[in-house]
């Protein structure tokens, strides 16, 4: 069966250029756009790996990750923050939260991506 | 008769004489009185607060600005003792300069913010003769307005290297995915095109992070967690991934260190400072050329030393080289891509240690680098 990937990110260009490839990868990808929505999505859906930016429309990727985190049905689900914030303090912060890694958009290709995506599914 | 007539006349002489000495006096007394006058009035005017102490610290003089400060009358604060009678609660470390004896020694600044979001720059002043100190000068200088423009424009710097990080991201994203062929086949000329615009845009990613750097240097919040490390092993892992680079301009890297003690540090920090100081020596070095670091301690210092055999910095232009976006006139020719922000992190990241850092250098000869932590720096 396939993975299920979501990916929460509210750059128009950037979440379509992440699909694009995830899809390249045989991957089920679905989208949201901020916060809110991609919270109801991940517990709507129940994906297997989730793609977080941080700084989003509405609530922020931290509060995000956190509600995600606290809620028993999903909070196994393991969420790769793929950010611009990238200081050692917003690092640290999502990996206390429970991120299962942290990449900076900047410093990755989407096929880093991907294998770490990979890596987490085992 | 004659001779009292002659006294009369020098008693006259004596009396006309007085009265002029009199006259000058009181000319000297009222242009003093009008000196002192003019004084006040500067000193009252001045918009820096201004408080002239005796030597039991009572207050002799204390301006306009000084006294709405700390909200007092004049009258009643001139010759109270200024610790006792000021409530400077609010600025503790006025209180701080003046009870430390070390401190008031000579000239003495500091910047300091009162609870209402002040900035205040405090300095104090011994004043004294040759025979004896005569009592403090203290001016406290407003510089809120400074300070606010300074954040703002560290802010702006972070904001808008965040900000400029997304369309890089877009960009290195669309160029790797057609470069790793996921839109569909590309031909050679068009692969290597490509590749130059991702190898450009990496160095335009490379430069925010150095921006994003120096903002941090700026806010003074450089330095994130600090732990008890060898910098040995700092070292081995910035070695470990320079050696494409080395390999690359087929350089030998020699290697001595002794086993250091460990210092209190920010590894990622020291790790860059390293690393900025490596790459340069590759960098600034023809093909083929030596490297040569060194390890070691004396009681009080881990030291770092870095030496190659590369292009070396004119010596007219030494003084600049930890210069924020500075570069010396021969790399710029060389076509190296630098931003002229490494060294001045660099520098920044050594004396956040508290550290030292120099440099010795001559053209087309070669340059040594040496840093040192302060062992007992915690």
């Amino acid at each position: 069966m396939m993975k299920k990937i979501l990916l929460i990110e509210d750059d128009k260009f950037l979440r379509e250029l992440m699909v694009k490839k995830l899809l390249t990868m045989d991957y089920d990808v679905t989208s949201a756009v901020d916060g809110e929505s991609g919270l109801s999505m991940i517990k709507e859906i129940k994906p297997d790996v989730v793609l977080l930016d941080l700084i989003l429309p509405g609530i922020n990727g931290f509060e995000v990750l956190e509600k995600a985190k606290q809620d028993p049905e999903i909070a196994d689900i393991p969420v790769i923050i793929l950010s611009n914030l990238g200081q050692k303090e917003d690092i640290e912060r999502g990996q206390k939260l429970g991120a299962a890694d942290f990449m900076i958009k900047a410093h990755f290709t989407p096929q880093e991506v991907v294998n770490k995506i990979k890596t987490i599914l085992g | 008769m004659e001779e009292l007539l002659t006294k009369s006349e020098d008693l006259r002489k004596v009396r006309a004489a007085l009265l002029n000495v009199l006259e000058d006096t009181d000319e000297l007394r009222r242009s003093a009185v009008d000196e002192r006058n003019k004084t006040m009035a500067i000193i009252e005017n001045l918009t820096d607060g201004i408080i002239l102490l005796n030597k039991k610290k009572q207050i002799e003089i204390i301006n306009s600005p000084a006294t709405e400060l700390f909200n007092i009358g004049k009258k009643e604060a001139i010759g109270k003792c200024f610790i006792d009678l000021l409530d400077i609660e609010n600025i503790p470390e006025i209180k701080k300069i003046l009870i430390d004896k070390d401190r008031i020694r000579n000239i003495y600044r500091e910047e300091v913010a009162t609870l209402d979001g002040l900035h205040l720059e405090i300095t104090s002043v011994l004043l004294k003769d040759e025979i004896e100190e005569k009592g403090f000068l203290i001016i406290i200088h407003d510089v809120t307005k400074e300070k606010l423009v300074e954040k703002m424009k560290t802010e702006f710097v972070s904001v808008a290297a965040h900000q400029l990080r997304t369309p890089l991201s877009a960009i290195k994203w669309t160029i790797r995915m057609i470069l790793d062929g996921d839109v569909g086949e590309i031909n050679e000329e068009q692969r290597e095109l490509l590749e130059q615009t991702y190898i450009s845009n990496e160095r335009m990613i490379r430069l925010i992070n150095d921006l994003l750097d120096v903002s941090r240097i700026e806010e003074g919040r450089l330095l994130y967690d600090q732990e008890d490390t060898r910098i040995e092993d700092v070292l081995d892992s910035v070695i470990e991934a320079s050696q494409e680079m080395l390999r690359n301009k087929n350089m030998v890297l020699e290697v001595n260190k002794k086993e250091t003690p460990k210092v209190k540090i920010d590894k990622e920090k020291i790790g860059v400072v390293i690393q900025n100081l490596l790459e340069n020596a590759i960098k600034y070095t023809e093909q083929g050329g030596k490297i040569k670091i060194t390890l070691d301690n004396d009681e009080k210092n881990v030291i770092f030393k870095i030496e190659d055999s590369g292009v070396g910095i004119p010596k007219s232009q030494q003084d600049r080289i930890f210069t924020k976006f500075f570069r010396a006139e021969n790399v710029t020719r060389m076509e190296t891509n630098g931003t002229g922000l490494g060294l001045y992190t660099t520098k920044n990241i050594v004396q956040a240690h508290k550290g030292q850092i120099w440099f010795e250098s001559e053209e087309n000869k070669g340059t040594t680098f040496y840093f040192t932590i302060p062992i007992n720096n915690k």
